[in-house]
This record gives structure tokens, sequence and C-alpha cells, in this order.
């Protein structure tokens, strides 16, 4: 009977330290905190606060600074939510920074006056962003990075890996079971796959995409060759036709050598390889008709955040030389800066690499559109029904 | 309701009213009852409310919309579907598994049971993202299992990973301590002396089990039943992560229509369908209980 009253003891136990560890989380109003939101993967809230952080200490040694991880872009919709309901009123939204969140993604919060237009509040470095990265003044794009193809070198030899959109779609018909993408919502690596299969289907015009000409009609229009064309390859992908559950987990299934191809982010492979995950010789490939999509990263700042100068001089931060370079050198990212801006030993080591422009796709309706659509016309398969 | 109420009245001492014990009684209960009100009641018949009230420009209508583009989509049938066939599959697993263990638990004495007591509600103790990852490494394609077969020179299993039987395996092994402790808990209920008395009088196993043990346990049984299917039917980690990207279970289907498709109103449909599927097993529950306080009054 004794291992009864143990166990009582050990439930007790537990559930009381489950309490103490659910405490904190009460706690993290209005603590003179600046609160980072990211919706990123864990190499990015890592870069921050093993990098970005540190190094803003010694800018501004008081300034104190935590990364809070919303979990994904429906996780920090709902801070800027939170921060439009509190915009006009004296409530304190308790975020001061979004990591990656661009202001089309809350309706109507640009005309209500929820961004700091960084233009106007002329904050330090912004003259080095980009012009090709730009796209609003309230959000400044401060890394960039690619989907990319990754192999398994010793399966693949290099002048086998693919470099067009028919080669590579030849590779995985002659290779079947050796190719996965991640489901379009729950990762870019393969959000940006599907999306170049749309531009694939539609004359590989990236300009026929833009924030402002989605309508269902023209998704009706654009968007079912893709779904032909993903269709087509289903058959021939690991299991013929699975996907996994995130861009990890590609990764994850490249390195136990299940697959031996699969569409990565630029960053995530390079940071990968880094801490051996995948091995050294990991090969990388770039589709040369039409690179797979990227993007930049946007901070936003809200205008009622509580800690709005801190916020404005940690932006300025991250735009500087300094971090710039080592978005580069330690993520495996495009900086948001022009290339004049990082360090000139690093601009010449990475010449060959530098993309002349990275092809992007809208979000907006878009995104909804395109993911739903995946989901109701290719995940399915043909044959499964 | 009427026996209950007179039950009350016959207490020696005066009515619970009378000496004022009612109303610290109802101040106790008042606390669990108005969070209970304000955060599942009353989110409940709001959610009910969205669904069929909509904004049109000559003011408020009624509309059932939603409900017919839900019961007329097939994509969205086939994830009902596909919930119902996984919790049905991991209920009669559950059972299948828990059943002769908590039988073990509760009759054997020695020093064994203790540990495998402790092994059993480990699960208990694991967040179902680790198992998760925890699962890919094992049984998933190249993983632990693979290994070992491939070492013994054995074919590869056909893994799990990614089909519908990834999710079961994974909400099966999270849901056994619970399972396990209420199946001990209702045999409880059979008395050392019954078992004994029938097998003096030359009962086998089987015999005992289907004339004393299972007519006690009935109850444990639906209980557990009742909530093994509340908590797979919501479950959300472990198909998101182990299971096929389509169908989808109600889980990750309902997260997918609400922040990705940002169809909020659609979403709230799924989770009251969702609910209402629940809530017939919720009300077996909630007889057996009310029926078990009969018993004991």
């Amino acid at each position: 009977m004794t291992s009864h009253f143990s166990r009582r003891g050990f439930l007790a136990t537990a559930s009381a330290s489950a309490a103490a560890l659910a405490l904190p989380r009460f706690a993290l109003a209005a603590d003179g905190f600046v609160n980072v939101y990211t919706g990123s993967d864990s190499n990015i809230s890592d870069f921050w606060t093993n990098v970005i952080l540190p190094g803003f200490k010694s800018v501004s040694p008081d300034a104190r600074v935590r990364v809070v991880d919303a979990g994904d872009g429906a996780g920090l919709r709902a801070m800027a939510d939170r921060a439009m309901a509190a915009l006009g009123s004296d409530a304190d939204p308790q975020v001061d920074l979004f990591e990656a969140y661009t202001p089309d993604q809350t309706e109507g919060s640009i005309d209500a006056g929820l961004w700091v237009n960084f233009a106007e509040a002329g904050i330090e470095n912004l003259d080095k962003v980009n012009p090709a990265a730009k796209q609003t003044d309230f959000d400044l794009p401060y890394r960039g990075s690619q989907v990319l193809l990754a192999y398994d070198a010793s399966r693949v030899a290099a002048e086998d890996a693919p470099k067009t959109w028919d080669e590579m779609t030849t590779w995985i018909h002659s290779n079947p079971g050796q190719f996965i993408y991640n489901r379009p919502d729950k990762g870019g690596s393969g959000g940006n796959f599907v999306r170049r299969a749309i531009h694939e289907a539609n004359g590989r015009d990236p300009q026929k995409f833009t924030l402002g000409n989605y309508s269902e009609d023209y998704a009706a229009e654009t968007l079912p060759g893709a779904w032909e064309l993903l269709n087509g390859l289903a058959p021939d992908l690991y299991e013929g036709g699975s996907y996994s559950s995130g861009n990890t987990q590609s990764i994850q299934l490249l390195a136990q050598g299940v697959v031996s191809m699969t569409p990565v982010w630029s960053d995530q492979v390079l940071q990968a390889i880094a801490m051996g995950v995948l091995p050294e010789n990991t090969g990388l490939v770039q589709l040369q008709d039409l690179a797979l999509c990227g993007g930049f990263s946007r901070i936003t700042v809200p205008t009622n955040a509580a800690n709005r100068e801190v916020a404005l001089q940690l932006a300025a931060y991250v735009l500087s030389a300094d971090v710039q370079s080592k978005i580069i050198t330690e993520l495996g990212g495009f900086p948001g800066v022009s290339w004049d801006h990082v360090d000139g030993t690093l601009r010449e080591k990475y010449a060959d690499v530098i993309p002349a422009s990275i092809p992007t796709f809208p979000g907006g309706g878009w995104d909804a559109a395109i993911n739903d659509g995946w989901y109701r016309n290719v995940a399915p398969g043909l044959t499964r029904g | 309701m009427t026996d209950l109420a007179s039950s009350g009245t016959r207490r020696t001492g005066g009515t619970a009213a009378s000496n004022g014990r009612g109303l610290t009684g109802l101040l106790l209960v008042s606390a669990p009852v108005a969070l209970l009100g304000w955060l599942i009641i009353y989110p409940i018949f709001n959610a009910i409310a969205r669904t069929l009230v909509v904004q049109t420009e000559t003011g408020t209508a009624f509309s059932v919309d939603t409900y017919v583009r839900f019961f007329s989509d097939g994509y969205a049938l086939a994830n009902l579907w596909l919930t119902l066939w996984v919790t049905a599959v991991c209920a009669a697993l559950l059972l299948a598994i828990c059943l002769p263990l908590a039988l073990y638990l509760r009759f054997a004495k020695s020093r064994v049971a203790g540990v495998l007591q402790g092994l059993a509600l480990f699960p208990m103790f694991v967040p179902s993202v680790i198992l998760a990852y925890a699962l890919i490494r094992t049984i998933g394609p190249n993983g632990g299992v693979d290994l070992v077969l491939n070492a013994l020179g054995l074919p590869k299993i056909n893994s799990p990973y990614l089909t519908p039987w990834g999710p079961i395996i994974g909400l099966v092994w999270d849901n056994i301590p619970l399972t396990t402790l209420m199946l001990v808990a209702g045999l409880g209920a059979v008395s050392d002396n019954a078992v004994e008395a029938a097998r003096d009088a030359g009962a086998r196993p089987l015999a005992l089990l289907r004339h004393i043990i299972f007519p006690q346990i009935g109850n444990a049984m639906l209980v557990v039943l009742s909530f093994t299917v509340l908590s797979i039917f919501s479950a959300f980690t472990l198909p998101y992560v182990l299971g096929p990207a389509s169908p989808e279970m109600m889980g990750p289907f309902m997260q997918r229509t609400f922040s990705q498709v940002m169809d909020t109103r659609m979403a709230v449909t799924q989770a009251v369908i969702s609910f209402l599927i629940c809530a017939v097993f919720g009300a077996f529950y909630v007889r057996s209980i009310a029926k078990n306080r009969e018993a004991r009054r």
C-alpha cells in the first residue's frame, strides 16, 4: 500500500510544480522589459537571444529585452490584434517589437496608425536598407532567406542535381520516394516550393502575382495548373505522396537518409550543416530557370508600444553592419541592408551566392487561397481520393 | 430530481437550509460554478450563436449555411470520419491494453506490480510534443527500430509516420495512464470476498470476469470510454506532427481553418460539431456519475 501514498505525494508535487511553472505567465505585464515577439523557427529566436541581445547590451546597457516565441504567424497575428485593440486606450499591448511581421496581415492597421513609420521616425541606418527589399515605410526588412533544394551528396552527384523545374521533375520521377516537401502552411520551405509550382504553371512570371491583384476568380484561373503539376509529382514523392509537417521535419528526413532531396530555407540548412545535423557534404542547388521564392523578414513596431524608444534603438542596432554581417555568418541568411554595408571580406567571400534578385510571392489573400487550395486539391492525392 | 430533493430533507437535525449549512455549501460551490459559467457555458452558447446568426444588409438573420457547407463538403466530412475512426480505434486499443493491465494491478500483490504501476503512469508526465519527436526517432523511417532490425539482418518496418497510424500509436501511449488509473479505481469496487467466493464455487477465470467483475465495472468502463473519446477527439499535437497531410483530424483542421484560411465562422462551426459529438459521450459520463450517486444514497 505504500506505493499509493508515494504516488499521491508524487502527484501532489508534480501538480504543485506545474502550477509554479504557470505562474510567471501572469507576471509578464509591464515589468520594464522590452518584449520582442517572434513567430520564426528556433534558429531565429536563438540568434536574437544569443547574438543580437548581448550585442545590444553594449550599445544600450540599461535596456532589458525579452524574446517571446509566439509560435507561428497566427500567434503574431493575435498579438497584433491585441495591440490594435489597445490602440487609443491606455492599455499596454505588452509587445514592443515584432521580429517578422508585415502590416498587411492585420486588416486596417496601417490606416489606424498602429505601426511606427520608420521613415518619419528617422531611425539610424535606415538609408542602408536594400531598396529591392523595401515594401512599405512601416516595416523594416532586416534579414532575407531563400528556399533552395538540399540533397544527400552521397546519393546524388552534383552534376545530376536538377537546375531547372523540368530537370527536377525528371529527377523526382526517376527516383521515386526520394523527395518530400512540407505542407505549405506549416513552413516556408514547402510553402515556397508550392509557390514555385504556381510560377511554373503561369509562365514563370512572378510579376503576375501582387498583393493587390488577388481575387477568387483570378486565383481560380491561376492556381489549378499548379495543383495539376503537384499532383503529377505526388505518386513519386515519399510514400507516394506524404508531406512533412514543417521545415525541420523535412531536414530531419534528409538527415536520417529517408529522402535524398528536399526544399529547405537557406539559413536553416546552413545552420543544420554547421551544427552537424546534416553532413558537411550536403549539396545545395538553386533552380536557374526561376529561383524558388524567398523573402525578407520585416521588423514592425506598434506606435502604442510601452517601450517604443528602446524598440526603435533595437531596430536600428539590428541594421548595423555588426548584426547584418552576423546574419550572413551565423544565420546563413541574407542581409536586409545593401551588400555595400556589410563587412568587405564577407562581400567578396559570398560574391557567388549573392542573389541578383530573390523572387517573392505576395501574402494577403493569396496565402489562404494557396494553402487551403493545396489541402483540398493536392494533399488527398489522386489515387487516395 | 424529486428524489434528490426529498432525500435532502430527510436528514436528521432539520433541513440543510434551516441550520445555515445550505448557504455555506452554496457559497463554496459558487466560485467554481461561476467560473464554469463564464469560461465554459457562456463561450459555448456564444459560439453556437455566432454560427447561427449572421449580419446581413437588412439586419441580423438566422442562417445555417456554414453547417450546410460543412456537411456538403466532402473534404470536411472526410476529416470528420477520420477523427471518428481514429477515436474508435484508439478507444478499442486502449481497452484491450489497459483492461488486462488494470486487472493485473488490482489483483497482484507482488513488488513487480508496484513497478509496473509506475511504468504505466510514466506517459502521463511526458508532454505530447516530446513524445511526437521521440516516436519519429524510434518508429519513424530509418529510426531506432529500423536500426536494430537492420543490424539483425531483418527488413525495415513499414513506418506509421505520416499515416493515420502515427497519431493512433502516440494517442494510445499517451492515454494509457489515465485509462489504467480509472479502470483500477473501478476495479476497487470489486471486493476480494466476492472473487474468492466465486473461485471457491469453482468459477474459471473467464466466468469470473464475465459474471463477477464485468457487471461491477460497467460504469467505470463507460467513464473510461467517454474520457478517452473526449481527449482523443480534441487531440492536436500528435495528429499535427505525426499524421498525414490529408485527411486531417478535427483538431488540426479547426486550427488551420481558424488561423490559415481565416474563416472564423467556419472554424467555430467545426468546433460546435465536434462539441456536439463529444457532448453525447459527456452525457454518458454525467449519467453514470448521477447513477452512482443515487446508488450510494
